[in-house]
């Protein structure tokens, strides 16, 4: 848990940095930072999901396969999300309520990947007394291959 | 059976894997996520009024859903030599500690494109009370060439 130890857990702390819904600026890029993804970080994500596909764990089977080695399952970039953005960034907002979202996926992300993510509020709009935010995220790997493109909305907390 | 992109038919189910949630089950999702909002961890916060909800404790991160769609989804397509290319999910109900969720497919369309070959498959999360919790569209390739693993 090497990882959850170097990631501030309390997101209450960096509260009174993070931008509230009036100042989210549509169209400005986020702060994103560079991550390195293990075997590890992959395994726990598959076991929070109760997934055991060998293809994810198991680095002598997922060899015999047309992935030539272990792939990251396509919903990583629920890990990727917070991986790649800091302490201070919105989506770590107490009391934000994602609200739907589309992945479309073009490449498998694999152990050793550097991710880096370019990252952006698109649009934000009120609807029945509530602030949303409409995201738009995409994860690429160190050679600059796509591995996914996300769009979600996002309820602001009040 | 091995699925194949002829033999599949509009209507053809998916049955997806159960999952039982608890407050551990939530808590690994945060070490695994890296998601720690409170939602999903703090009762008293959880006590407070969302707008017009009220949760009346820690709810499941709707991304565990997304996860359990994906695990299916996968589980299918991989067997077949198919691609999961694409999901869109919406949550529509609070998950708790104590309930029990499946995710199910069901065969929407098959569509042909120049280069490859499509299904879309509508997606829902049921709780143990046969309520939706999540729902949604995928898209799997299912490529003309058997070694598309790109």
């Amino acid at each position: 848990m090497a990882q959850a130890q170097a990631f501030e857990t309390d997101f209450w702390k960096d509260e009174n940095l993070r931008k509230v819904w009036d100042e989210i600026v549509p169209g400005q890029p986020r702060k994103t930072i560079p991550y390195l993804l293990t075997k590890e970080a992959i395994a726990l994500l598959c076991k929070a999901v109760g997934e055991t596909n060998p293809l994810y764990l198991d680095e002598a089977y997922a060899k015999t396969t047309p992935w030539g080695g272990i792939i990251a399952p396509p919903s990583i970039h629920i890990l990727l999300m917070f991986s790649c953005t800091e302490a201070d960034d919105w989506m770590r907002s107490p009391g934000t309520v994602n609200a739907g979202q589309s992945w479309s996926y073009n490449k498998p992300a694999r152990p050793g990947d550097t991710i880096t993510l370019q990252a952006r509020a698109l649009d934000k709009f009120i609807k029945r007394e509530r602030l949303f935010v409409v995201h738009d995220n995409v994860f690429f790997n160190q050679h600059g291959d796509v591995i996914c493109s996300g769009r979600g909305q996002t309820i602001r907390p009040m | 059976m091995t699925t194949t992109f002829e033999t599949l038919s509009v209507g053809d189910n998916i049955d997806g894997p159960k999952f039982s949630v608890s407050r551990e089950s939530i808590r690994l999702f945060c070490d695994a996520s890296l998601d720690y909002n409170p939602l999903h961890l703090d009762d008293n916060y959880m006590k407070g009024d969302f707008g017009k909800t009220n949760f009346g404790g820690i709810i499941m991160h709707g991304m565990n859903n997304f996860g359990l769609i994906t695990r299916m989804l996968t589980d299918w397509s991989y067997p077949a030599g198919a691609i999961h290319r694409r999901l869109e999910t919406r949550w529509v109900k609070p998950v708790k500690p104590g309930d029990t969720i499946q995710p199910v497919g069901i065969i929407k369309a098959k569509q042909v494109t120049k280069n490859s070959r499509f299904v879309l498959i509508d997606v829902l999360v049921k709780n143990q009370n046969d309520e939706k919790v999540a729902v949604g569209e995928a898209m799997v390739e299912f490529p003309v060439a058997a070694a598309a693993a790109a």
